[in-house]
């Protein structure tokens, strides 16, 4: 992979993101990243689909939170729009896993015969679950593996997706929607909203401005839809299916003027992703956001059904003000998506700017606020939805943290290297939970003063 | 485990010392140059290793040793390693035992310390002229047998010896006192102009003891007991004026 190839790639990927906000999902921009302006949703919506993410899209009904997933799938994959839509699983009471996943091969039954017949939504690699929240708790579980790692069962077979993203769209709080588990909740990788574009836009969108059917190629949906519905081993299809993909590709290039990415081209992108190197600033900045949201000096670590303790002089940090402990995911999703920033943005590193911009989106729905912060705070004037918002306020609040300290801070964790590597030399202390943090893991347990 | 802060290696950061090695290494450069003043003296003072105890030798030796400590800063633990070292180490290929004590004496008289505790016991090798020009206002305190000339010219201060010492004990000394515990060998208080000299053991000879004319001891001053009896005393000396002009 040359750099010459990265750069005609990202090309590609700015004309798909250009093309879209320009002809598809009309928005206003939301987000500013180094003076370049971008509509949140689309832009963490393309990054998710090139970084093999998991993407949750919230809004009011009808504000484009399933189609802006649809033509980015279509655009990213290669896909018809129809072939999108017949793959997509709906989220409601009496979805089935036989719907979701897989069925039996009624006629290979009768001849006693265990066959799958999986769901189109298993074996394509983009996925798109409408309204999540629709499933009952108890079928939410049911695509937990499938969502975390492409890994489908269903009898006694088995499909493990090569390559996969999924889109799931979540309607805010009705009479018929369900609370996302926490265990599906955190793996997805960002939580973003598909907002109001505002009235003028609408009105443009009202009056036919926004229009997909250029991706729409009943042709090859109907040859995509038989390939798929082949008994053929998993691999034998999905090569079948790239090929239809290409050919797809070459269609959409030659009456839209926009190229659709092969899978070569995504494995490419991805691997340029993969070499960019976080900086060391945001590598320290990372650590003392992991801190805040996992510290505890009295109990160790942040537990979901422990409080703080009484006299816990940490009350400035945001250990303080949540509830749950952030996962090991989290830090993941954020590498992932600052990386996809940065290549998009033809950076070389990954810098404190592409992670501020992301981490809003990585934190909103993994953060557990405690009920009394949410109640100060939830009306105040924003543009945000509240975990957004809120999410948007801890970052901004620990990088003006950061700010102050960095040097020290990256002292500290520099000293600690030569510690652990044997140098006798004595950490450096400080009143953040970073560097309480840091003596633990030189095996120095710290207890509350 | 893997280092978790790995990624830092490359970062400039200010060391923090552990306030313990701060100390150790000033104190082993200290202790370097206190090795580097006495290996000085014994290459000006002692060209061919052999070193003999004439009052002038001795004089000039304290002196040079005087010049060599007086730009160092040190205390009674230096002292104390460095007599350990001086018994044990590679780093001094030799040891000569007058200028050995002698430099080690110009160290304990110019300590800031008012009370030096040393231990010869420790040491293998036994070292002369400790307590050597003893200033007034300091006490030195010496663990175990010491050699000889011990408290030689003693000037006021206070020598304990918590052990026997050897011959020409406060020999020369002007003022001040040296407590035996143990024994002391022949000669002690020779030429001793003031102060006193206490023995709790055996003191095998007083003064200087002139063969074919007993009785004789060449005292100027001061007192020399021996288990807790006055043992001589200015007004016993018999002969001094005749022998101090007779006698080197």
């Amino acid at each position: 992979m040359t750099q010459d190839t990265n750069g005609a790639l990202r090309e590609t990927v700015h004309a798909i993101h250009r093309y879209i906000g320009e002809n598809l999902y009309f928005s206003r921009p939301d987000l500013e990243i180094r003076g370049k302006k971008f509509n949140a949703a689309l832009l963490l919506s393309l990054l998710t689909g090139l970084r093999q993410g998991k993407a949750l899209i919230i809004g009011e009904p009808g504000l484009g939170k399933t189609t802006s997933a649809e033509y980015i799938c279509s655009l990213l994959y290669g896909l018809p729009l129809g072939t999108v839509w017949a793959s997509e699983v709906s989220g409601h009471p009496e979805q089935t896993e036989e719907k979701i996943i897989g069925r039996p091969d009624l006629g290979r039954l009768n001849q006693g015969e265990e066959v799958v017949v999986w769901s189109h939504f298993v074996l394509l690699p983009a996925k798109i679950v409408d309204e999540i929240n629709r499933l009952p708790e108890t079928k939410q579980s049911m695509i937990l593996d499938g969502v975390d790692r492409g890994n489908w069962e269903y009898l006694n077979d088995a499909v493990i997706n090569s390559e996969y993203c999924l889109f799931a769209t979540a309607n805010y709080q009705d009479g018929g929607t369900h609370t996302i588990i926490a265990p599906l909740i955190d793996r997805f990788d960002v939580m973003v909203e598909s907002k109001h574009p505002g009235p003028n836009l609408a009105f443009h969108i009202g009056m036919g401005g926004s229009n997909g059917t250029g991706l729409r190629n009943e042709a090859m949906e109907t040859e995509l839809h038989r390939v798929l519905n082949q008994r053929i081993p998993y691999k034998d299809r999905m090569d079948q299916v790239e090929e239809l993909s290409n050919r797809f590709g070459e269609a959409v290039e030659r009456e839209l003027g926009v190229r659709t990415l092969s899978r070569p081209d995504r494995e490419t992108i991805r691997s340029g992703m993969n070499e960019i190197p976080l900086d060391v600033d945001t590598n320290a900045f990372l650590r003392l956001v992991l801190a805040e949201l996992s510290f505890c000096s009295h109990y160790g670590q942040r537990r979901f059904h422990e409080g703080c303790a009484e006299g816990c002089h940490f009350t400035s940090y945001l250990c303080n003000t949540v509830r749950n402990c952030i996962s090991n995911r989290f830090p993941s999703s954020t590498r992932a998506l600052s990386q996809a920033l940065a290549w998009f943005m033809g950076d070389k590193q990954v810098g404190l700017e592409h992670v501020k911009a992301i981490l809003p989106f990585t934190l909103a729905h993994r953060i557990q606020w405690k009920e009394e912060t949410l109640a100060r705070r939830e009306k105040e004037s924003r543009r945000d939805p509240l975990p957004i918002y809120m999410a948007r306020e801890a970052v901004r609040e620990m990088h003006r943290r950061y700010i102050e300290q960095a040097d020290r801070l990256k002292s500290a964790l520099a000293i600690a290297c030569r510690i652990s590597d044997g140098e006798p030399l004595e950490p450096v202390e400080g009143d953040h939970p970073i560097y309480w943090e840091i003596r633990r893991d030189l095996g120095e347990e710290v207890l509350d003063s | 485990m893997k280092n978790p802060f790995w990624d830092f290696r490359s970062v400039p950061a200010q060391r923090r010392e552990i306030p313990l090695d701060r100390i150790v290494r000033a104190r082993e450069e200290t202790l370097d140059r206190i090795v580097q003043g006495y290996l000085q003296l014994v290459e000006e003072e002692v060209r061919d290793l052999v070193w003999l105890a004439e009052e002038s030798k001795v004089e000039r030796a304290y002196n040079a040793a005087v010049r060599s400590v007086g730009g160092l800063e040190y205390d009674a633990d230096d002292i104390d390693e460095f007599c350990a070292l001086l018994d044990s180490s590679s780093k001094i290929p030799y040891l000569i035992s007058g200028p050995a004590g002698i430099y080690i004496s110009a160290l304990v008289n110019r300590a800031e310390d008012d009370r030096i505790v040393l231990c010869p016991k420790d040491y293998e090798r036994s070292f002369h002229f400790l307590g050597y020009k003893l200033p007034e206002g300091k006490t030195l305190v010496l663990q175990g047998d010491v050699g000889d000339f011990t408290g030689a010219g003693l000037f006021g201060g206070c020598l304990l010896v918590e052990g026997s010492v050897g011959n020409w004990c406060g020999a020369g000394m002007m003022k001040g006192e040296i407590r035996v515990a143990g024994d002391a060998g022949q000669n002690t208080g020779e030429w001793m102009r003031g102060g006193e000299i206490h023995v709790d053991g055996t003191i095998q000879g007083v003064g200087t003891k002139f063969y074919g004319n007993t009785g004789y001891r060449v005292l100027f001053g001061g007192k020399i007991y021996q288990k807790g009896k006055l043992l001589v005393s200015r007004a016993l000396v018999k002969g001094a004026d005749q022998v101090s002009k007779g006698q080197p």
